[in-house]
């Protein structure tokens, strides 16, 4: 039997106030995005937990050229066999999404032949394929990071802007290009453990203790924090506010001016990121240091730096130790088999790559946007720095060929503002699903990714009473018990404090440095293959995912006791 | 002929012995080791019911059964026709020939008065049906000649059982057609016993043996009366894959008093531990697997591990049959292959 809930509020064509898209605002494949509409109530959405903030109106680009036209179309050029890609709407400024199904029994007939001439060649390829696109990656933020485009007239900054929006779509053609094939690999690799008899609490090991750029550059910031120890300015960090700690230190002088030499340098090599996934209103750490100065500030307050040599050791270990047992349970003949999907898999690593394409694309491909966006505003005299952010396309074309004027906009922007406000705070009360949900998902993408399976749908019956004992997806083994810290965005993230137990609706690669300080990870979405699951395993800590709703049953402040290895969580009420 | 020694069976004695004991004559001429012993054979079993009037009063009672599907009254006359059984001994002729072989089976094993095995062996259909497992009577550690005797007795009235008079009347078979054998073997002195399968029972796997495990004789293992040590070991290169050793909280053990096995409460000392060391179990898997190749077919095998056995020498087989529930479900070994991987457990296609 199926359940509805109701999509009333969120039906609208407009998209923000002031603005309903023309006809073909943006290219799509199978169905574009747009707002809700009626007909939305009888299909399945589910709340996306990957952005927590909601979407200015520039940020919605993500949603056409990334989310839509990106998924739709490494869908149809691998293609997947059942799925045209992803689906993607908007509850005020939230993003719900949800997959296509192909109904046609002909065209997933059709679709299954040309994956299976596609896929094989792209897995035994992709080192190379991926180097191939991280040249490409990294030669094109170079190229836009050297473009100078300070005090250039509105006229001459559209062409800049123009192609950042190019460059980003390109960037999310690549990360859905590669995503699927993974993805693809790593389930059936999965599957074939469980045909094994392989406990799947297991399988999520063989493919840890890879080293990638988000962990490095936590390991970085540990030696940064290190520095900041042996020059004795600990205290500077720990009088201070994170929005305060820079004045303080440069104030300070001496030794806390060579501390900021050592993170300059560690932001030039690493800053090119933001506190959140393929969001253009999100700052980089080089245009915004507080989230990295709050993070070393709670650094310091462990006694110990994080010890990354044997995390990174133990890792490993476990990884090897899991492979061995699993090869001692099996015959010679399953063995081979065993052996031939576990070179497939780390030969192409979901696991590894997941982080690896966060630094490299997620976190950084607006960069560029923004940066053009917010060189319009300047040019343009707006009042705040990213008020730009709060413009559509073709408002910020006719501000640079001067068919619209910044007076014009000025209100609009402000109404913006307060229309984006307004649901930043509403979001712990958005519904997770909405329209007609299923009894039960079967796509494993959406169930190892997004934690669609029965906990979440349980944990989603079950809200509004009052449960001490959450049940979702084994992530990462290990029994603790702490303080909980409930967090919707990484915006406080900078202030969790060691040994807390971090409960979010999800966790995404900006959250990674307080994986060095939490005791477990809770989660409402996401599966085995959810980031929080991944990082998790790296830093050895328990972690629980696709529990429902963590956020709505924890507050901050209780006790909550987290057994990863049984994916239970407990709260400890007095 | 009453009575014939298992080493003089042959293929075709299987209407004179029954299908277990022609096996079981069948696997020693194959060079595997299995209890001394002599078969009751089907014509003793005729002899004695053409003798004491019994053919024709069976005869009647089964013509009374009205409604086979009945168990109330299949049990009825399943009940009358034990009783029937119990009234007529086995003539002087008949009792002679066994009381004979017997006293033949002790000085072969050099004992006074050597505690044997009973064991139905069936013909017919019934005989190699899997449904029919357990049904006909199994006596171990019977002593004595007389013993002996009304232990024969009793399988041969095991062909009448509720369910084997309500499967054959279904099927419009006749016990005439399948008369019972009975075998008298030896009774090893089990250290430990159990069950092995050349194909997993559950999975259907056929690239491991599984072997379930319990110290004494096998009977609590074979009447689910015992959680038994339970092993895997792959075919091909010996390596044990699973071993559970599991809590045994009951033992078929010689009951010296009455001169049979019963079941009794395990030794605490005994119940954690593992009933098999690595070297008794690679004799258990060598036995099977030759088994295994015998028939060219999987197989399922009772053997006992005799007290008296040392390291390196064979176990005893007490019984094997082709397994012919699992082989229907047989798997073949999962492959790696990233296509049908994707179809099968990424796309939900079969």
């Amino acid at each position: 039997m199926s359940e509805l809930v109701a999509l009333d509020e969120f039906v609208t064509d407009e998209w923000y106030p002031g603005f309903k898209p023309g006809f073909e605002h943006a290219a799509w494949s199978i169905e574009p995005f747009r707002t809700f509409n009626r007909e939305d109530e009888s299909r399945f959405w589910f709340l996306d937990f990957h952005w927590p903030r909601g979407m200015t109106p520039l940020g919605l680009i993500w949603c056409e050229d990334g989310y839509t036209w990106g998924s739709q179309l490494a869908a149809e050029t691998l293609p997947l066999p059942p799925g045209y890609g992803v689906a993607c709407r908007i509850a005020g400024t939230h993003i719900y999404g949800n997959g296509i199904d192909v109904r046609s029994e002909y065209e997933v007939a059709q679709r299954g032949a040309r994956m299976a001439r596609n896929l094989p060649p792209i897995l035994q390829r992709f080192p190379e394929i991926w180097a191939e696109r991280v040249e490409e990656l990294t030669s094109a933020l170079h190229h836009f990071e050297n473009l100078n485009i300070a005090s250039r007239p509105l006229r001459e900054l559209w062409q800049p802007l123009f192609e950042a929006r190019r460059f980003f779509k390109r960037s999310f053609e690549i990360h859905f290009e590669l995503m699927y094939p993974l993805l693809v690999n790593y389930i059936g690799f999965r599957g074939l453990c469980q045909e094994l008899g392989i406990d799947p609490a297991e399988i999520g090991k063989y493919c840890q203790g890879y080293d990638n750029k988000i962990l490095e550059t936590d390991r970085e910031l540990w030696k940064v924090t290190a520095e900041a120890r042996r020059l004795g300015i600990t205290d500077i960090f720990a009088a201070n506010e994170p929005e305060n700690i820079l004045a303080a230190l440069k104030r300070a002088g001496g030794p806390a001016q060579t501390w900021l030499g050592k993170f300059d340098e560690f932001l030039g090599v690493y800053g090119y990121r933001t506190e959140g996934a393929c969001d253009v209103y999100l700052p980089s750490w080089l245009e915004d240091p507080i989230p990295p100065l709050g993070t070393i500030r709670t650094f310091l307050q462990k006694p110990h730096d994080f010890d990354f040599d044997h995390a990174r050791a133990g890792a490993i270990d476990e990884r090897e130790a899991a492979v061995e047992q699993a090869r001692s349970q099996l015959s010679r003949a399953e063995v081979e088999a065993f052996n031939a999907g576990l070179e497939s898999v780390r030969h192409a690593n979901f696991a590894w790559w997941n982080d690896e394409h966060n630094f490299l694309i997620d976190l950084r491909s607006t960069l560029p946007l923004r940066r053009a966006a917010l060189a319009i505003g300047e040019a343009a005299g707006a009042e705040r720095n990213d008020d730009t952010c709060f413009l559509f396309w073709p408002e910020l074309r006719g501000l640079c060929n001067g068919t619209r004027t910044w007076g014009s906009l000025r209100g609009i922007i402000k109404d913006r503002r307060d229309y984006y406000d307004y649901w930043y705070q509403r979001r712990p009360q958005m519904p997770k699903v909405l329209g007609t949900i299923p009894e039960h998902v079967n796509d494993p993408v959406l169930i190892e990714i997004f934690g669609l399976h029965h906990h979440f749908f349980e944990g989603i019956r079950n809200a509004g009473k009052q449960v001490d004992i959450l049940v979702g997806v084994a992530a990462s083994s290990g029994l603790v018990r702490g303080r909980a810290r409930v967090l919707f965005t990484a915006d406080e993230l900078h202030r969790i404090e060691p040994g807390e137990i971090l409960v979010c609706e999800s966790t995404s690669p900006n959250w990674t440095p307080c994986f060095g300080k939490i005791a477990a990870c809770v989660c409402d979405g996401g599966g085995t293959l959810a980031h929080a699951s991944i990082v998790s395993r790296e830093y050895r800590i328990p972690c629980v995912v696709g529990v429902g709703t963590a956020t709505m049953m924890i507050k901050t402040g209780d006790t909550v006791e987290v057994d990863g290895g049984k994916g239970i969580v407990r709260v400890i009420r007095e | 002929m009453t009575v014939c020694w298992l080493e003089s069976l042959t293929d075709d004695s299987l209407p004179l012995a029954g299908s277990k004991i022609t096996r079981l004559a069948e696997l020693a001429r194959a060079g595997l080791t299995v209890p001394t012993g002599f078969v009751v054979t089907t014509h003793a079993f005729k002899t004695h019911l053409a003798g004491t009037g019994l053919a024709q009063a069976l005869d009647a009672e089964i013509a009374r059964i009205k409604d086979p599907h009945d168990i109330a009254v299949l049990t009825e006359h399943a009940n009358h026709i034990q009783h029937l059984f119990d009234l007529h001994s086995l003539d002087s002729t008949l009792a002679t020939a066994i009381t004979e072989a017997y006293e033949e089976l002790c000085d072969r094993r050099t004992a006074l008065a050597l505690p044997v095995a009973v064991r139905s062996s069936a013909t017919g259909e019934d005989a190699s049906d899997a449904s029919f497992a357990g049904q006909f009577e199994t006596y171990l550690g019977l002593t004595g000649a007389a013993q002996v005797i009304d232990g024969v007795r009793r399988c041969w009235a095991s062909l009448f059982t509720p369910r084997a008079l309500g499967y054959r009347r279904e099927r419009g078979l006749s016990h005439h057609d399948s008369p019972m054998a009975v075998g008298v073997l030896e009774l090893v002195n089990a250290r430990a016993s159990g069950v092995a399968f050349s194909i997993h029972p559950v999975t259907g796997k056929r690239d491991r043996i599984v072997v379930e495990s319990s110290w004494g004789w096998g009977e609590a293992i074979v009447q689910g009366l015992v959680t038994p040590d339970h092993f895997e070991i792959d075919k091909s290169d010996g390596r044990v894959l699973r071993r559970e050793i599991n809590s045994k909280t009951v033992v078929s053990t010689f009951d010296y008093q009455h001169g049979r096995v019963v079941e009794a409460p395990m030794p605490a000392r005994l119940r954690e531990r593992a009933s098999l060391d690595d070297e008794q179990l690679a004799a258990i898997v060598t036995a099977v697997k030759q088994i295994e190749d015998h028939y060219d077919y999987p197989v399922d095998v009772e053997w006992v591990l005799d007290q008296q056995r040392r390291a390196g020498e064979p176990i005893t087989i007490v019984q094997a049959r082709p397994e012919t529930v699992q082989v229907t479900t047989a798997k073949a070994t999962p492959q790696w292959d990233v296509l049908s991987a994707a179809n099968k457990y990424v796309f939900n296609k079969k």
